[in-house]
Formats: structure tokens, sequence, C-alpha cells
């Protein structure tokens, strides 16, 4: 094999088993287990009237977990979906799937973003935004909920520290059970407990590290003064063009 | 027309906007340089497809019998980020840093530390001596120091490795043109290889395939 690395190659997995070997060690050095329980405790006197927003990345994915194992199993959960030219359809697949396995007993309501299905989708992010609100908006009058539960972190970002770890925003309550979960501790609650989150999640993991790897929409201009298209375009090679008829691998 | 193995020998690591850097495009490249002159750098983002020059090269259908490159040692990527801050001088008063003309990327460019970066094609041996002799440096972000290339050489390859090497494709080769292929994937396969035009499913370089 001539072209690069990280490209889901024999290295990863060897990259992978080291890794792994890491992050078992520091769930029990670092009291993950017990960060675990007083984030469930925290999410419990929320859930009864709760829809725990699911994007398929790796803290919402722990966060579903902890509250499908731990607090509740028949939960109300919300994904947006973005479409193939923004999230690739293996990786939505993968996370659609992951959601099922996580949390067989949860209610899963998926919301399709109708311009997901066009080229200009990567190009225009604003309706992105308008359509996602309204759908959530919706869903949330219906189901009479009060709680949105984000897998939001204080660590991520200095305006995410900022919300605190409930924020009233008005149409609903945001609650962050992970908020103070670090980036270490979600890798570690993910091994541990073996959470299904889309393996495209590695390469990235690999060239940028652990704490940098985040899912986001691929080939997304609204990402491109964080350099994201240019990654997405040497390890997501085969999703830059015409990803509604993938071809087959 | 003869048969070329073309290596740039390298003085910085290789800054990549893709996996591969397509040699056709490579020659499209400078030939449109040297036909424009400074207008080149004062064009608008994309051209018309039909202004893109034909590089000196043997064609097999509509697929240039010119490699990807094969970058040595078998590149290990690496990031490296950097802001990139206008500097243009700003007006008095606020102006908004996050988006619109002002605004600050806070870019990463992907690159491998490499020492040569090889190329196979079949074409007219002394035009692409003198259009390779031109190319300054390789790859993207040529600008802030990626890809200087230190010396070129140009030699006599051992077949016509442009298109297929050992039973490995070296280059996006449209799958209506295979009897076999191993994998597939929509990718570019001629110039200019932004255009929506150059895309069709292909066989992935370095994989398996027969021609039809």
């Amino acid at each position: 094999m001539r072209g690069p690395v990280h490209q889901g190659g024999a290295g990863l997995d060897e990259w992978l088993e080291k890794w792994r070997e890491y992050f078992l060690t520091y769930y029990d050095e670092g009291g993950v287990e017990e960060k675990a329980a007083e984030a469930a405790e925290f999410a419990r006197q929320f859930i009864d009237r709760a829809l725990v927003s699911v994007s398929g990345g790796k803290d919402s994915m722990a966060m579903l977990h902890i509250i499908a194992t731990r607090v509740k199993s028949s939960v109300h959960v919300f994904h947006w979906d973005h479409g193939p030219w923004l999230m690739p359809r293996e990786v939505e697949r993968e996370i659609l799937g992951g959601i099922l396995r996580v949390a067989p007993g949860a209610y899963v309501h998926v919301a399709v973003y109708s311009r997901g299905f066009s080229e200009r989708a990567r190009e225009e992010w604003a309706p992105w935004y308008e359509e996602f609100y309204k759908a959530l908006e919706e869903l949330t009058r219906r189901l009479k909920v009060r709680y949105h539960l984000l897998g939001v972190r204080a660590e991520e970002s200095s305006r995410r520290g900022s919300r605190g770890r409930v924020a009233d925003r008005v149409r609903w309550v945001e609650v962050h059970p992970l908020y103070h979960f670090t980036w270490r501790d979600v890798w570690a609650y993910i091994f541990r407990h073996r959470i299904p989150v889309p393996s495209v999640y590695y390469k990235y993991a690999m060239l940028l590290g652990w704490e940098k790897a985040r899912l986001v929409t691929f080939f997304d201009r609204e990402f491109e003064k964080y350099g994201s298209p240019q990654l997405d375009s040497n390890l997501s090679w085969r999703w830059k063009h015409n990803p509604t008829a993938q071809a087959s691998r | 027309m003869e048969d070329l193995e073309i290596v740039f020998h390298l003085s910085s690591p290789i800054s990549l906007g893709f996996p591969w850097v397509f040699f056709d495009s490579l020659l499209a490249h400078v030939m449109l340089r040297e036909e424009l002159g400074e207008k080149y750098y004062s064009l608008p983002t994309k051209i018309p497809v039909k202004d893109i020059p034909r590089p000196p090269l043997k064609y097999y259908r509509d697929v240039p019998v010119a490699s990807v490159s094969i970058i040595e040692p078998a590149p290990s990527l690496q990031v490296f980020s950097y802001f990139k801050r206008g500097d243009h001088p700003f007006p008095k008063g606020r102006i908004s840093r996050g988006s619109g003309f002002f605004k600050d990327f806070y870019l990463k460019a992907v690159y491998a530390p490499a020492q040569r970066v090889r190329f196979y094609a079949t074409g007219e041996a002394g035009e692409i001596k003198r259009l390779v002799g031109k190319v300054s440096a390789l790859g993207k972000e040529r600008n802030i120091g990626f890809g200087f290339v230190k010396k070129v050489e140009v030699a006599e390859a051992e077949g016509e490795y442009g298109l297929v090497k050992d039973g490995l494709a070296m280059r996006p080769i449209p799958v209506k043109y295979l009897r076999y292929y191993e994998d597939s994937a929509y990718l570019a396969y001629k110039p200019p290889y932004w255009a929506r035009e150059s895309v069709e499913l292909c066989a992935v370089p370095f994989t398996r395939v027969e021609l039809g």
C-alpha cells in the first residue's frame, strides 16, 4: 500500500489496542466509575420529563449509556440526521446502530435535514440550524418534556464551560450530566463499556490526538476556519464526491 | 512517447490536500502558468474547463497515462496547525473576525515527512523534462515552506507504469475501462480534478485491477 496510512490499515489496530489498555487502566485510577455514578444520579432528577439528545459522538453516546443502563432504559432520544452530503451513510448507519445497541429500550426520534441530500448543504449551513431547532421544538412540545439532556462538557471550550450544568433556554432547560467529565473520562468510559462509536473517530484520533477527535459534519464549510475540510480530504476522501451513491468497499 | 520515471527529491515535508498528487495535473498547472504569465495569479477561483491545457502525455481513452504520487518513505501523516490572519489594513471601529472579510482561520495542514515523490508517466520526454524543471515545490501550502523540491530526476522507466504496475492501479481509472477491480470510489480521474465533470466511479490507486 503506497497511499497514506491513517486510513484503517494494519497500524490502526495495533495503535488502538495500545490505547485501549491505557484507557482501561485510567478508568480505575481516574475514578471514572464514581463520576459516571454521580452523573447518573444527577440525571435521575430530570429524567421523567427529559429528552436525550444524541448526535452519535463520543460524549452523547457515553451519556446515553449512563442513562439507559443506570437511570431509565425507556428514554426518549432525539437524533438529527444531517443527510448524506454532510454525514456519510456509513457513519449514519453506525450512529443509529450504536444508539439502538446502547439503549435498546429507548424511543428513538430521528429528524432528517431536508437539504442534506443536496451538495449545497456543504456550502450553506444557516438553514440547518433553523430546521434543527424547529424539529426539536416540535418534539419537545409533542412529548411534553421540559429538559434536554446533552453531552456537553465544561472542558470542551470556555463557552461551553460558561453554560453551567443546567441552563435555562426558555423553550426548554438544558441539562449536562457529563459536565465534569474530561476527554479521558469519556474515552475510558467508552472503552470500559465497549460503547460503539463511529469508527471514523479512530482515524482522526490517530492523527489529531484523542482530545481533539470530534465527530462533526464532513466537508462542511462551516468548519473551514478550523481546517476541517482539509483533514476530511485526506482522511475521508471516499466521501468527498457523490456520497449519495457510494461505492462499495 | 517514452515511458518515464520522475523523481522529485524534497527538502521539506509535503503537505497534502488529498491522499495523492496527480502528475498530469502538475504538468497542466505548469503549462497554464507558462501560458498566462502573471495573469495566472489573478484568475477566478475556477476557470472554465475548456481552458485547461492538455499535458504532453499518452492517453488511454480519456485517462492520462500518468501515475499519482508515490511518497517515499511510506507517508505517516502529521498535522501542522497555524493561524491565518488578515494582513490588510484594518478599518477603524469594530470588525468581525469570526466571519466575513476579516475572518481569522485556524487551519490545519496535513503533511507527510517525505524524502522523495515518485511518478510514472508515458509522454514526450523532452517536454516533460522541461516542464518538471519548473516545479519548485509540490503539494499544498507551498507558500509557507512545504514540499520544496531540491532536485528532479527524469529517467526511462522499464515499462508503461502510468496506469497499472504489477497489477496495481497507479491512478484512479474509471471502472468502465476495467475488466476487474478490487476497490472503487467516486474520484476525479482527469484534469481539472476539482470539477464535478471529472468525477466517475474509479478503481482506487494502489489496489488490484485488470484493464478491459
